[in-house]
């Protein structure tokens, strides 16, 4: 039998069946098609514009590499005029962080790119091991995962950037979807499918161009171009909700390899059906249930929902479920009854009661979103929850001295 | 079954709702009889019918005169379990306001859509056939119909298909051309739910019931999401008006109005599940419970979720439906609110293309195969995003495809 032929240009031997839809290519096709799909994106989300300084938030990963090396050479090819930065956040973890800062650092002379790590003591004053040293091994990752969400952002506006890319991939965007709507969680639901977060109140943007590209091409695409990346295992257990979705979506994929995507795409029209979200109009942002909500903090990648729960975080919603049900038959909410009535009779429901991180089930529908009054990070509080964090930690840190 | 009766002396393990019979099953945690139990199951399906009850009374009935039609509603009986159940459920309701000297609440049809459209002809013999036999030996009072796909939607524009030129037009072309077992379960799901609301529009039918189970909600929520289609999700997971068809505004008039609350006096069928609190675990002890147990009522696997786990096979053969039954089987028996979570929580999502169908300004354009509303905005920029280019498909025809469809007459 003859080789098959790339299906793109028909000229070349097809060697790759590509993921995403299991179209047959050749290498060099492979690599254009899967760059001008990123442009796709770019152009039609209209993530850039011209002379922007844009920082990638980069960990030495495949996600980001790949991210970093795409930018570079579209940048190139239609003339972005981006002035792309290399933004690594190092948490201060002895031997943690060294294999991939390395990779980082070998990027930047490839890509010829600045770079600039900003480690946790510069933007918090307080190193990971240092905060171990404090308050002990146990609930730290607390302390890591707040500073990691907003790590980033303040890394780049010390650089004076407002834009930061991160590498998060359409499995990372899909495996939200389903992770949200197994936890009943609309609201993040609805923030998570965003290519760009952060509004105008927020000072820093942030994007994420791969969030069509399938995991899997990213791969194919970072073997193919021969890019220099740290594979590791993630040492970050994902937590249950995640790792739930995550199988099923490898289950879906195989099924229907467009899956992935229609979960993305899915994702996106729902986020318009939330009631309260749906119109953009609307500025009061009436559902936002926590200060880093806004952010990013949904989004899978190393780390980010680390120290959140444990890893029974299933069993632990399933009973608290369970208990407000139980407790339901002991009282008559009215307002709910009411909504209910109005909600047959209408098909819709215009007030919802969401369920905060915490379980408070009908407690924070209205927060207003604003900013933290010491670092301006947004923040439904007056004071972000790691200037909170922080506050604590220093005064442990004063006694001490004393 | 023996029946239990009141025991003597000290219980060892009381029921913690009646606290008068031993327990022998378990209820969301908590340890109970088995008439607790059974009256559990059928409380929650009474809860349902008595909330459509106040939403189908006739208009003129609340303006004090006498009630001049009797409710009629359509069940659509897949012979799986939950439906099955239901049908058993509806039929006691019944029984008990007879037997109380009251009328009978409602006129119940119940419809089989026959969609072994790819098969022979089903004769007597066919297990089909004899387990509506055997349904309809049980439950006399009702009218039970067995139609066959094709033969409901006749008037169904294929136009907008990319069924092979040359070909016949008809829901076994389309069919047969589809690439793989996911998009024919999907399609013919589709067309089955179209052909049921078909029917309870021109029997008259104030109401649709459908046997859908917590699990099998949220199974719908989460393969219709990874099937692309979660911009049509509340309308097909929620309790309430059916989508309107564009011809039903001219043809129907006399159809018993159904004022659907939003101000504008359309008739409309509105779509029930009155089983959306029970888990199927629920109901598959339930059934074994009825005296004689309805699971011999039942076609195993006729609902695609009784199949005994098949062996596996290629992933080429599986469906979407399979895959979410597998998971859900999992996380019901261990996180059983999560799954009513799930339902819950997708009963939240506004139904989009609403406005389109009460504005009158033209109506949003709606699918040609599903009957969705279809979502204007940004599909040109998702065949970027597919990699598909441009306009390698784009039906020239009158019809449009929603996302979904377009993604399962793909392949």
């Amino acid at each position: 039998m003859a080789p098959a032929l790339c299906a793109n240009c028909m000229t070349e031997r097809a060697v790759i069946k590509r993921p995403k839809n299991h179209a047959k290519l050749c290498k060099a096709c492979f690599i254009t098609v899967f760059e001008d799909e990123v442009h796709h994106t770019i152009t039609s989300s209209q993530l850039f514009y011209p002379g922007e300084k844009v920082a990638i938030g980069a960990s030495g990963g495949k996600d980001s590499t790949v991210l970093a090396s795409v930018l570079k050479t579209l940048n190139e090819r239609h003339g972005y005029g981006l002035e792309l930065v290399l933004l690594s956040i190092d948490e201060g973890i002895k031997g943690y962080r060294d294999d991939s800062l390395e990779t980082v650092k070998r990027n930047a002379v490839q890509y010829d790119m600045p770079l600039k790590v900003v480690g946790y003591d510069e933007l918090y004053g307080w190193t990971m091991d240092q905060v171990v040293e404090t308050i002990g091994k146990k609930g730290n990752c607390t302390y890591c995962g707040v500073f990691r969400r907003q790590a980033l952002d303040r890394g780049a506006k010390m650089l004076g950037i407002k834009h930061v890319v991160t590498g998060h991939n359409a499995d990372d965007v899909a495996e939200t979807v389903l992770m949200n709507l197994l936890r009943g969680d609309l609201a993040r639901l609805s923030r998570s499918t965003s290519i760009v977060t952060g509004d105008s109140r927020s000072e820093v943007k942030r994007s994420k161009p791969l969030k069509y590209s399938y995991e899997k091409e990213i791969v194919l695409y970072a073997h193919h171009k021969k890019l220099d990346y740290f594979s590791t295992e993630c040492i970050y257990s994902p937590e249950a909700f995640r790792g739930s979705a995550r199988g099923l979506i490898k289950q879906l994929e195989r099924v229907r390899p467009t899956a992935i995507l229609d979960i993305v795409r899915s994702g996106e029209d729902m986020a318009r059906l939330v009631p309260g979200e749906s119109s953009s109009s609307c500025a009061c942002r009436g559902q936002n249930t926590g200060a880093f909500a806004s952010a990013e903090d949904d989004i899978g990648g190393c780390g980010s929902q680390n120290g959140r729960t444990a890893g029974n975080e299933m069993a632990v919603m399933d009973k608290q479920l369970r208990d407000n049900e139980a407790h339901e038959g002991l009282e008559t909410d009215v307002a709910k009854t009411m909504a209910e009535s109005k909600q047959r009779g209408h098909g819709q429901q215009v007030k919802l009661g969401l369920r905060s991180e915490n379980g408070a089930p009908h407690g924070v529908t209205r927060q207003i979103l604003g900013n933290c009054k010491r670092c301006g990070y947004m923040s439904s509080q007056e004071i972000c929850q790691a200037c909170m964090l922080l506050e604590g930690l220093n005064k442990n840190r004063a006694k001490i001295q004393i | 079954m023996e029946e239990e009766k009141p025991t003597e002396g000290p219980l060892t393990k009381p029921c913690v709702k009646c606290r008068a019979q031993e327990a022998t099953l378990e209820s969301r945690t908590h340890a109970v009889c088995r008439n607790c139990f059974t009256k559990f199951i059928a409380g929650k399906c009474i809860k349902q019918i008595g909330l459509l009850g106040k939403e189908t009374r006739h208009p003129q009935s609340t303006a004090g005169g006498p009630p001049n039609t009797t409710r009629r509603y359509l069940l659509g009986l897949s012979l799986g379990v939950s439906s099955t159940v239901l049908l058993h459920l509806l039929n006691e309701n019944i029984e008990f306001q007879l037997a109380k000297g009251r009328n009978a609440p409602f006129e119940l049809r119940v419809v089989h859509i026959d969609n072994a459209i790819l098969h022979k002809p089903q004769t007597i013999f066919s297990p089909t056939q004899q387990a509506l036999s055997r349904l309809v030996r049980r439950y006399p009072r009702f009218q039970f119909q067995c139609i066959p796909l094709s033969s409901v939607l006749t008037d169904l524009d294929l136009t907008s298909l990319p069924l092979p030129p040359g070909t016949s037009q008809s829901i076994r072309t389309l069919l047969t051309t589809l690439p793989t077992a996911a998009s024919r379960e999907d399609i013919l799901r589709l067309l089955t739910r179209q052909a049921l609301i078909s029917l309870a529009r021109t029997q008259h039918c104030q109401a649709l019931l459908l046997g859908h189970s917590t699990t099998a909600l949220a199974e719908l929520t989460l393969a219709e999401t990874a099937k692309g289609r979660g911009y049509a999700l509340p309308w097909l997971i929620n309790d309430g008006p059916a989508p309107s068809h564009p011809d039903d505004e001219e043809e129907e008039e006399e159809v018993v109005v159904v004022t659907n609350g939003a101000g504008n006096d359309k008739p409309s069928l509105l779509i029930y599940h009155p089983l959306r609190d029970a888990l199927r675990k629920e109901l598959v002890t339930y059934a074994r419970l009825i005296d004689p147990p309805l699971t011999e009522l039942a076609v195993t696997g006729a609902d695609g979720h009784q199949n005994g786990a098949p062996a596996v096979v290629s992933h080429r053969d599986l469906t979407i439906e399979e895959v979410m039954d597998r998971y859900f089987a999992e996380v019901e028996e261990n996180y059983p609110s999560v799954v009513a979570n799930v339902a819950r929580t997708t009963g939240k999502l506004v139904r989009a293309g609403e406005e389109a169908r009460g504005g009158g300004e033209g109506g949003g354009e709606r699918c040609g195969l599903c009957g969705m509303p279809l979502d204007e905005i940004g599909d040109e920029r998702w065949r970027g995003e597919l990699g598909l280019g441009t306009g390698i498909k784009t039906a020239d025809g009158q019809g449009r495809l929603c996302y979904g469809c377009e993604r399962s007459t793909a392949g």
